[in-house]
Parts: structure tokens; C-alpha cells; sequence
């Protein structure tokens, strides 16, 4: 195995964990405030790559309009279901909520089917982001370095509102104790919604990163992103963003290191590997790469 | 909280009798019905077993449509004998149990006579046994695996046996292509997918091939680099690449390996001819072969008539081969129906599907004998041309 | 003297919680393969539920992996029942030691569980000390690596083409019979100074810590005990079905286990009962809205997924009004069924007393 076949097997696994770390950062939002286990998180994304799909095709709009527009319907939709299926259940215990996730979940992947059919659509963007370029003998195409790059703005990005706004510092404190910052005067509520809406609308920009890079859609397609997304940010450490950019990459890296350099004969078991590797993690660090002890929160 | 466990207590009571209540009385009106059916009624009762949602759909659901397409014809057509055929419908949900119970339910509860459906052979083994045990036939639209013969009787297979598609597409690259080192990317978490690779595998090392390097991925993993990056380092001299895949990832993986720049042949198994191979592939998919059913593109009347009928009236051209072998199973049972002349029972459906010889369907002609349930179809290689449509390339076996 | 509420009379309890059950099993039973084949779905997630509420809802942690461990209670169980000959064909990797032997349906139930436990031990031993979500993932994860190992060892397992041919040795009532025991087991184990340590150690780890209770051993234990019942439910839903494959072990049982248990309530065993009821039967009364229908000369046209929606709805509209599951952590339903003076009741002359005041005193209340 020379070093060049290593790198481009790394340089995979870089590609595909910074699209699961995309969708591992909109996930992370809103699990770190309430510690949602959110199965529908991936069904909001595909939400977003349908509306991107029907603007495109039968509209015609440009892509920026046609992307700002997901943007848009998949913040409704996250909203929307937060007040509908998890705000009553805000005072409840966490399994309450997860059966509404997973609830909500069904229903949004049915809905899908019975609206779109469950065929697997083409979903192509213009030519321009498929264009492979050459960099120091790795090729990547416009997609690939546009997720890379877009990883990087929007982890800059939300550093910034965390650490520098007023909403974000009420996310910060919702985070490490809802009951405390609601005994500050901040509105847990307000600030919720606001992670939501980042949240899902990431979501939507995930979801044009996955099916532009794959070509192809599906109403179910979001259940195994979004299942990533949970074990990223829970391996990267549960309320942290760079944890779940870090898990995001590390699940890419192992998984396709596995499927590259392992002999073919054990290579199915890469799924399986990467279980192995979250464990491990966890047997290491028991809250995850970057995350804090829990403290008074289990 | 005294009232909530009172209330409790009246939902479960509630909910038991409701059951009972419900499943009760159209149990009664089945058997009534049943009897009218069986001997002077008018209509008879076919059931339609399909997981129209959930991870299965994008095969089941276009086989639904055309099974139900076929006896809309039927029926406006005056029926069969003169009487009309109701199709009877149960979603799987593409959950096993749901899949076998719903099987029971057509069985006791609208006592049908005959029963289609199912593409997967692990959903269709555990249905299919429920239709053995209870002794009515159960045409499988979809399912091809060859051990599902083992079931017993009762079971029928409308799509030729895996061994054959494969055995077609080792032979078309030995025979006609004098390729004999072969690289083989298998989804390794379907039954279909393994066994297509086994036997293709098979037949390749008896005509005196070789499957030189064998890799895998899981069902659903959208990413294939890893995979393409292993062949463009050390392909071992491969000359072709046989896809044993789902029909929804061939067009993924095609493009994928093209952008790479591979250039070598490749070719897949029934099912892999849906026009998504060209809509997600562009031209990457030129001179794709597949070993299939049937080719939409054939220029047999039963074959353009049916994609005529099916885009007029579902409103889109068939999605896939698994349209085609729905309207297929619909056409069997239809014709073992009417071969029972009056006396539509399960027993005598089931012994006059036995004696269906030469049917011409979409998809081939059929013909079943007993003790052997899998139609001796042949299979046919097609290419993707440069415009998209598949060309005819050779018929086999 | 203040009469005893309905629910709390002994004669009320059996007629309701144990004459009617049996009376609408047993009839059931007798109407046709569907009937019975939905009540055996029924007591089969009922055990699963049941199991998985022995993690989730008395001790405290969170596993997600109940799929894992039903498969290899089946696989197990098919490697002991399956005929020599069938195993020969189609699993050659099989010892030779394993390929002949071939043993009934209760022993292999019971190794079975064993193996199920086995592997609770090996994955529990590492992963039980993560809390919470990072269980979660852990035994998420136990689900993906169970279903590789099923789908690559094709000798073994026969790979994704699964196992098929099993016997049908399920029957309704073996399937009942060993509902019955396992629901008596779990419902003892839950009421000994065991279970009241499980429970101390879920509503305060550092308190039952303090008192004496080993916690690793307890979640150890408990999920073995947990795993052991899904690998018994894992083994008899494989031969009811007659076939098993890695695939129907995967993400959506365990979820719909998890469902099962948390909407019947996760601290409670009858709750899985009642969840289970809800799971089993629901979705098959919305059936008929799906394949289209007339309602006063308007025919609704098919509309598949509908049920699966409406039953969405349900589950989110049930949750948000009981939030701790339909039966919260009551235990109403075993107490009435392995409880001795259910059943001595009949022969008191006070119950009947009892009865007959609480029905006035019920309907007195009404009156004002």
C-alpha cells in the first residue's frame, strides 16, 4: 500500500465526515439545549432537498433563490414541529420526547412517500459543482470543497452568535442548565425556537450538500444521516459544536479507512467498525472527545 | 389520578372489545361472502400483499400498481367468466410481521382465492409459508430467489430465479465478450444482491472466468469512493465490473466509478434497468448492460402495450422491471382464474397455475409444471444507449 | 365506612383484568390463523416491552438495542431446532456437534436466552458504565455490530439470505404459557429487595451507592436478566415467523420496541401489556382506511401510509397528555394477575360485599 492510496483513502473519509459534520452541527443545536434525542432531524433535511427539488424542476428558479427557499421552508418545518410535538412535552422526561421525535419522524417520512411516490429521484445540480479539480494529486470536485469550506463558515459562524450574541449566550446558559437560565429571565422558549431554526435550517443545507455530492433522493433518505448525526454529537461531547464537527469527521475517517485499507473480505463489517471506534472513544474519554462531565444533569 | 386509572382501565377493556368487534362482524360477512364467491357470486376476491411503504416500496409500490392495473382492465373488460374481480389490499409496511399476519388476514378474513405480491424473498418466505400452511397459492411479483421453490405447493415465482440473470450475465461476458477476469462490487446486506453474486460467481468460474477482486458495501451507504479508490490502485487485471446492487444504487455507483475515470465495462443484474440509471448517470451510463426481465424498449406488442397502458394511466412510465412482473402476477392468477371456469376455488387456482404452459406475459413467456414454480424465462442483456434508452443486446438461455 | 374503589375489589379485578382477557384470547384463538397470528404478535411485544422496561424504566438507563439481543436468541434457537439435513444445506460452517444435534422447543427457548444474556454480559461489561445518551449510542451500536456479524458470516448464518424453514413450534398457547412465567419472574424480581435496589439506584445512584447497592453489579445483572427475555421473545417471534434475517433485526424493531415500552409506560410491567395493546392493535383498525372505501356514496380513494400517519398523530397526542405512558408506573394489571386473592375472591362472601358497596358507592357519587 503506498502513501498516496492512504491519503486519497483519508481524504474520502474527510469528505464524508464533513458532510456528517454538517448534519452533526444542526443536530448538535438543539441537542445540546434538550438533550433531544431528534430521529426526525434527518427527515427535516429531506424536506429541504424535496422543496430544492420541485423549485428546481418544475420552476426553474436559480440555485441561490431555490437554496435560500429550502432554507426557509425546512425553519418553518423545524418550528413548526417544536410547537406542535416537543413544546408541550417540555417539562416532561426525555423518553417522552423521543417517541414523539420518532413519531413525528414516521410521519414526516410517509408524508414524503405519499407526496413524491417512494421512488429514488435524480437530483442534479448544475455542472459547475461536479467539475473535479486537481489539488496536489487529490482530485475533489467544486461539491466536495464547497462542504469543506462550508464546514469551516459555519462552524466560524456559530462560534460567533454562541459566544458573541445575546441569544447565543442564552444558549449557552439554556444549555448547561434550562432551570437556572430560566431563573436568569431568559425565555427558554424563545431560545429553543431559535435553535430549532438553525438547526433545521442547516439541516436543509446538509441536505443539498448529501444529494449533490450523491445524485440521488429519496424520502427516506435522511433516517441514516441523521442517526450519524446523533452518534457524532454524542462521541464529539453532548452540547458541543467543535465535538460534533470532530465526531462528525471522526465517523467519516473510520468508516472509510476501514472500507480502503481493511482486506475485502472483512470490509462489510465497516458499519460495524465504526461502533467499535465510537465505543472505544467513549471507554476513553466517557463524555465524549470534547465534551464536560455532565455535572448536575444526567 | 383515580380517574385516569379508571380511565385506563375502560381504554384497555375498550380496546380489547373494540378489536374483537371490529375483526367480529366482517369476519361473518367474509364467510357469507365466501360462499356467494365461490359458487354463484359475482365477484371473487384476489389478494395484493405488497409493502407499499417503507424501505421496500420503491419495488413493491410499482408492482402494486400494476397488479391492481391489470384487474382494472380485467373488470372493465367484464370481468373474468363474467364475474368481476376484487382486489383485496394489505399494506406490509416492509415490516415481516405485518407481512405474514396481513397474509393470515386476506386468508381468513376476506378469503381470497389467490394472493401476489413481495420483492424481497426474506418478506416473502415468511408470507409465503402462511399461504402454505393455510393452502392457498401465493404468486410472489417480485421475489427471486431460487430456494423459495422449498416453500412447498403453494408458492409461485413470476420473475425468473436469480441463477438465471446471473448465469446470463457470465455467459454474455465469457461467450460473447471473451472477458474472463471479472470485478464484482456486491451489496452485501441483501439476499437478492448475495445470491445474484454467488451464482454469478459460479457460472463465471465454469466457463473458465474468474472474479479476481470481490468488494462490498452495505445497503444504503451512498458513498463509494473508498471502494473505487481500492480498484484504480490494483484492479488485478479486471476487464469488466458485475454490480450485484438494488436497482436504486446502480446509477450512484456508475456514475461514481465513470467520474473516476474508469472506463471498463460494466454490467448488472435484473432490475438495474430503471430509467433513474440514466437520470442520475447522464451519459456516464453508456453502454451499461444489464441481464434482465424484460426491456421496455422491446418492440413486442404485450410490451408497448403495457408501457402505454401503464404511463396513461398512472400518470408516469413504469419505474421499473417491477411494474412490469406485478401486471405479470395479476395476468397468471387471472389466467388460472379463468381456467377454474366456475368453481373458483384456492385448490383449483392452485392446480390450474400447475398447468399454466407458454403464458405470454410482459416479461416472457411462463410456464410451470409440478414441483418446479420458477419460470424457465429467458433473459435478456440490454445496453443503455446514448440517449438514454435501453437497446436490445441478446436474448439468453 | 368508606367503600373500596371498583378497581381495588378483588371479584372486579378478575372479572375484568383476568375473565375478560382470557375470554377474548381464547376466542380469538379459535376464529382463524389471523386472529391467533395477532395474538401471538401481541404477547411476543409484550414480553420484548416487558424486558426492555426492566432496563429503561427500573433501573435508569437507556439501551436501544433490544433488536440485537432478540437476534441472537433466534439465531441461537434456530441452530438448536432446525433438522440436521437443513442445517447440513444451508448452513455448512455450523460444528459438526451443533449440525446434529436437534432439540424441542422449551430447552432451546430457555439456551436461548442464555446466549442473549452471554452477550448482554460481553457488551455490558465495557458499555454499561457510559450513562445516558452515550448508552444510547453504545447499544445502538450493539444492533449495527449484530447485524454485520449476521450478514458476513455466510456459512453460519446463511448471511442476508437469512435462515428460513424454521418449525413452527410457536403455538398461541406455548407462546402464553411462556408470557405468563416470564411476566411472574420479571414481576417478582421487580417487587424483591433486588428490585427495590434497581428502583433506589434509578431515582438516586449516589444515595443507593451510599446504602450499599452495588451499582455495577445491579446494571449488570438487570440487563442481562433484561436480555435474557428478549433473546426467549427473539427465539419464539423466529419461529412463529419461520424465517429470520439480520435485516428484520434492525433499527425499526428496536424502535418499535422502545415505542411499545414507553407508550405503555416505562416503569411499569403492565405497562408493556397495555403499550403493547395499543401498538399491536391500533394500526390494524386503521387498515381498512387505507385500501379506500365508501362513506355515504363517496368513495375515498386508497391512500396507503395513511395509517402509519394517523397512528404518528396518535402516538404524539398520547404521549403529550400521559406522559409517563398509559399506565405511568401502576402495576394494576400484574398485581390483579399473580396476586393470590384475585382468585379467592370468588369463594368469599366479603368480596362480594365489597363489590356490591363499591358499585353503589360508585354510583351514589355519580348521583351528586
Amino acid at each position: 500500500m503506498s502513501a498516496s492510496y492512504f491519503i486519497s483513502q483519508l481524504v474520502n473519509g474527510l469528505r464524508l465526515g464533513s458532510v456528517y459534520a454538517i448534519v452533526a452541527v444542526g443536530y448538535s443545536i438543539v441537542y445540546g439545549i434538550l438533550r433531544l434525542i431528534n430521529f426526525a432531524h434527518g427527515d427535516i433535511m429531506t424536506i429541504g432537498v424535496y422543496v430544492m427539488l420541485m423549485l428546481m424542476t418544475t420552476i426553474g428558479m436559480p440555485l441561490w433563490a431555490v437554496v435560500i427557499v429550502s432554507v426557509v421552508v425546512s425553519v418553518f418545518a423545524g418550528v413548526l414541529i417544536e410547537r406542535l410535538a416537543y413544546r408541550p412535552l417540555r417539562s416532561a422526561n426525555e423518553e417522552a420526547t423521543l417517541i414523539s421525535s420518532l413519531a413525528v419522524s414516521t410521519l414526516l417520512q410517509n408524508l414524503l412517500q405519499m407526496i413524491f411516490s417512494p421512488q429514488k429521484r435524480a437530483f442534479h445540480l448544475p455542472e459547475f459543482f461536479s467539475v473535479r479539480h486537481d489539488i496536489f494529486g487529490i482530485q475533489l470536485s467544486t461539491m466536495n470543497i464547497m462542504t469543506f469550506v462550508a464546514v469551516a463558515v459555519i462552524v466560524i459562524a456559530l462560534t460567533f452568535v454562541v459566544q458573541k450574541t445575546k441569544i447565543g449566550t442564552a444558549m449557552r446558559a439554556c444549555s448547561e442548565n434550562l432551570d437556572a437560565a430560566r431563573l436568569m429571565g431568559i425565555n427558554p422558549n424563545k431560545v429553543i425556537v431559535f435553535a430549532f431554526a438553525v438547526g433545521s435550517g442547516l439541516a436543509a443545507l446538509a441536505g443539498l450538500m448529501l444529494a449533490g455530492e450523491y445524485k440521488t433522493i429519496d424520502p427516506l433518505m435522511g433516517f441514516v444521516p441523521g442517526l450519524k448525526a446523533f452518534c457524532a454529537a454524542v462521541v464529539g461531547g453532548i452540547g458541543s459544536l467543535y465535538g460534533a464537527v470532530l465526531g462528525g469527521l471522526v465517523i467519516g475517517v473510520a468508516e472509510m479507512l476501514f472500507a480502503g485499507l481493511m482486506p475485502t473480505s472483512v470490509t462489510a463489517y465497516r458499519d460495524a467498525f465504526v461502533f467499535v471506534v465510537l465505543i472505544l472513544v467513549l471507554l476513553v474519554r466517557p463524555n465524549g472527545l470534547l465534551g464536560q462531565s455532565e455535572g448536575g444533569r444526567s | 389520578m383515580k380517574n385516569v386509572k379508571r380511565l385506563l382501565a375502560l381504554v384497555l377493556a375498550l380496546a380489547m372489545v373494540l378489536t374483537l368487534c371490529a375483526c367480529g362482524p366482517k369476519e361473518d360477512k367474509g364467510n357469507d361472502k365466501q360462499e356467494e364467491n365461490n359458487t354463484t357470486g359475482d365477484t371473487i376476491k384476489v389478494g395484493a400483499m405488497f409493502n407499499i411503504t417503507g424501505g421496500q416500496a420503491s419495488l413493491d409500490e410499482p408492482s402494486y400498481r400494476g397488479f391492481k392495473l391489470y384487474f382494472d382492465e380485467v373488470n372493465k373488460a367484464g370481468g373474468i367468466n363474467g364475474r368481476q374481480i376484487e382486489v383485496v389490499s394489505y399494506d406490509g409496511k416492509t415490516d415481516q410481521t405485518v407481512c405474514a399476519n396481513n397474509t393470515s388476514k386476506l386468508i381468513d378474513v376476506d378469503k381470497v382465492v389467490a394472493i401476489s405480491g413481495l420483492s424481497d424473498s426474506n418478506y416473502a418466505f415468511a408470507a409465503g409459508n402462511v399461504a402454505q400452511q393455510s393452502g392457498v397459492p401465493f404468486v410472489f411479483s417480485g421475489a427471486t430467489t431460487p430456494t423459495l421453490n422449498d416453500i412447498g405447493d403453494q408458492v409461485f415465482l413470476t420473475a425468473f430465479g436469480d441463477d438465471i440473470c446471473a448465469y446470463a450475465a457470465a455467459d454474455y461476458l465469457t461467450e460473447e465478450l471473451n472477458i474472463t477476469k471479472v470485478y464484482m462490487l456486491v451489496d452485501q446486506s441483501m439476499d437478492f444482491t448475495t445470491t445474484l453474486a454467488r451464482c454469478f460467481q459460479e457460472r463465471l468460474e465454469k466457463n473458465g472466468g474468474e472474479v479476481v477482486l470481490t468488494d462490498n458495501y452495505m445497503n444504503k451507504d451512498p458513498d463509494f469512493s473508498a471502494q473505487i479508490d481500492r480498484y484504480l490502485a490494483d484492479n488485478k487485471g479486471a476487464e469488466a465490473i458485475f454490480l450485484s446492487s438494488v436497482p436504486d444504487d446502480v446509477g450512484v455507483i456508475t456514475k461514481q466509478f465513470r467520474d473516476r475515470g474508469v472506463t471498463d465495462l460494466m454490467i448488472s443484474g435484473d432490475g438495474a434497468d430503471t430509467p433513474l440509471l440514466y437520470e442520475v448517470a447522464g451519459e456516464a451510463a453508456t453502454g451499461f448492460l444489464v441481464s434482465t426481465h424484460c426491456s421496455f424498449e422491446n418492440e413486442d406488442p404485450a410490451v408497448q402495450d403495457f408501457v402505454k397502458l401503464y404511463t396513461e394511466t398512472q400518470g408516469t412510465a413504469p419505474e421499473n422491471a417491477f411494474a412490469a412482473l406485478g401486471y405479470d402476477a395479476a395476468h397468471i392468477i387471472a389466467t388460472a382464474i379463468e381456467m377454474c371456469g366456475d368453481d373458483v376455488t384456492p385448490a383449483n387456482v392452485r392446480d390450474n397455475l400447475e398447468a399454466i404452459q407458454n403464458l405470454r406475459l410482459v416479461t416472457g413467456t411462463v410456464s410451470y409444471s409440478a414441483g418446479n414454480h420458477i419460470p424457465q424465462k429467458s433473459a435478456t442483456i440490454i445496453t443503455v444507449a446514448d440517449d438514454g434508452s435501453f437497446k436490445f443486446v441478446k436474448e439468453i438461455g | 365506612m368508606e367503600s373500596k374503589r371498583l378497581r381495588d375489589c378483588s371479584l372486579f379485578r378478575l372479572a375484568v383484568f383476568v375473565v375478560l382477557p382470557v375470554l377474548i384470547v381464547v376466542a380469538m384463538c379459535g376464529r382463524g390463523n389471523y386472529y391467533s397470528a395477532m395474538v401471538c404478535t401481541f404477547a411476543i411485544n409484550v414480553l420484548l416491552a416487558a424486558s426492555l422496561n426492566l432496563v429503561n424504566g427500573f433501573s435508569g438507563m437507556f439501551s436501544m438495542g433490544h433488536a440485537a439481543f432478540m437476534a441472537v436468541g433466534a439465531y441461537i434457537s434456530a441452530f438448536l431446532t432446525l433438522s440436521p439435513t437443513q442445517k447440513a444445506s444451508m448452513l455448512p460452517g455450523l460444528p459438526q456437534w451443533l449440525t446434529n444435534i436437534q432439540i424441542p422447543l422449551l430447552p432451546a427457548l430457555l439456551v436461548a436466552g442464555i446466549a442473549a444474556a452471554f452477550v448482554a454480559v460481553l457488551i455490558g461489561i465495557p458499555v454499561l458504565r457510559f450513562k445516558g445518551h452515550y448508552l444510547s449510542v453504545a447499544t445502538l451500536g450493539l444492533i449495527v455490530i449484530v447485524r454485520a456479524v449476521l450478514d458476513n458470516s455466510d456459512s453460519v448464518t446463511n448471511g442476508p439470505r437469512g435462515i428460513t424453514g424454521l418449525p413452527n413450534l410457536a403455538t398461541p398457547t406455548l407462546i402464553f404459557a411462556v408470557l405468563m412465567v416470564s411476566l411472574f419472574i420479571m414481576y417478582r424480581l421487580i417487587r424483591s429487595s433486588y428490585g427495590r435496589g434497581l428502583i433506589a439506584m434509578r431515582d438516586d445512584d449516589v444515595a443507593a451507592q451510599s446504602l450499599g447497592i452495588n451499582l455495577t453489579s445491579k446494571k449488570i445483572s438487570i440487563f442481562c436478566i433484561s436480555a435474557f427475555f428478549a433473546g426467549v421473545a427473539g427465539a419464539m417471534w423466529g419461529h412463529n415467523q419461520t424465517v429470520i434475517s439480520g435485516q428484520f433485526f434492525y433499527f425499526n424493531m428496536s424502535f418499535k420496541v422502545v415505542q411499545i415500552s414507553i407508550i405503555g409506560g416505562m416503569a411499569s410491567l403492565s405497562g408493556a401489556a397495555v403499550g403493547a395493546l395499543f401498538m399491536t392493535f391500533v394500526p390494524e383498525l386503521l387498515a381498512p382506511l387505507e385500501s379506500g372505501f365508501n362513506l355515504f356514496g363517496m368513495a375515498i380513494p386508497s391512500l396507503y401510509g395513511i395509517s402509519n400517519i394517523i397512528m404518528a398523530v396518535f402516538l404524539i397526542l398520547v404521549i403529550i397528555f400521559r406522559r409517563q405512558g398509559l399506565l405511568g408506573s401502576s402495576e394494576l394489571l400484574l398485581e390483579s394477575w399473580f396476586s393470590g386473592s384475585t382468585y379467592t375472591s370468588l369463594f368469599k362472601k366479603s368480596e362480594y360485599q365489597e363489590l356490591a358497596a363499591a358499585i353503589r358507592g360508585k354510583f351514589n357519587r355519580k348521583q351528586t
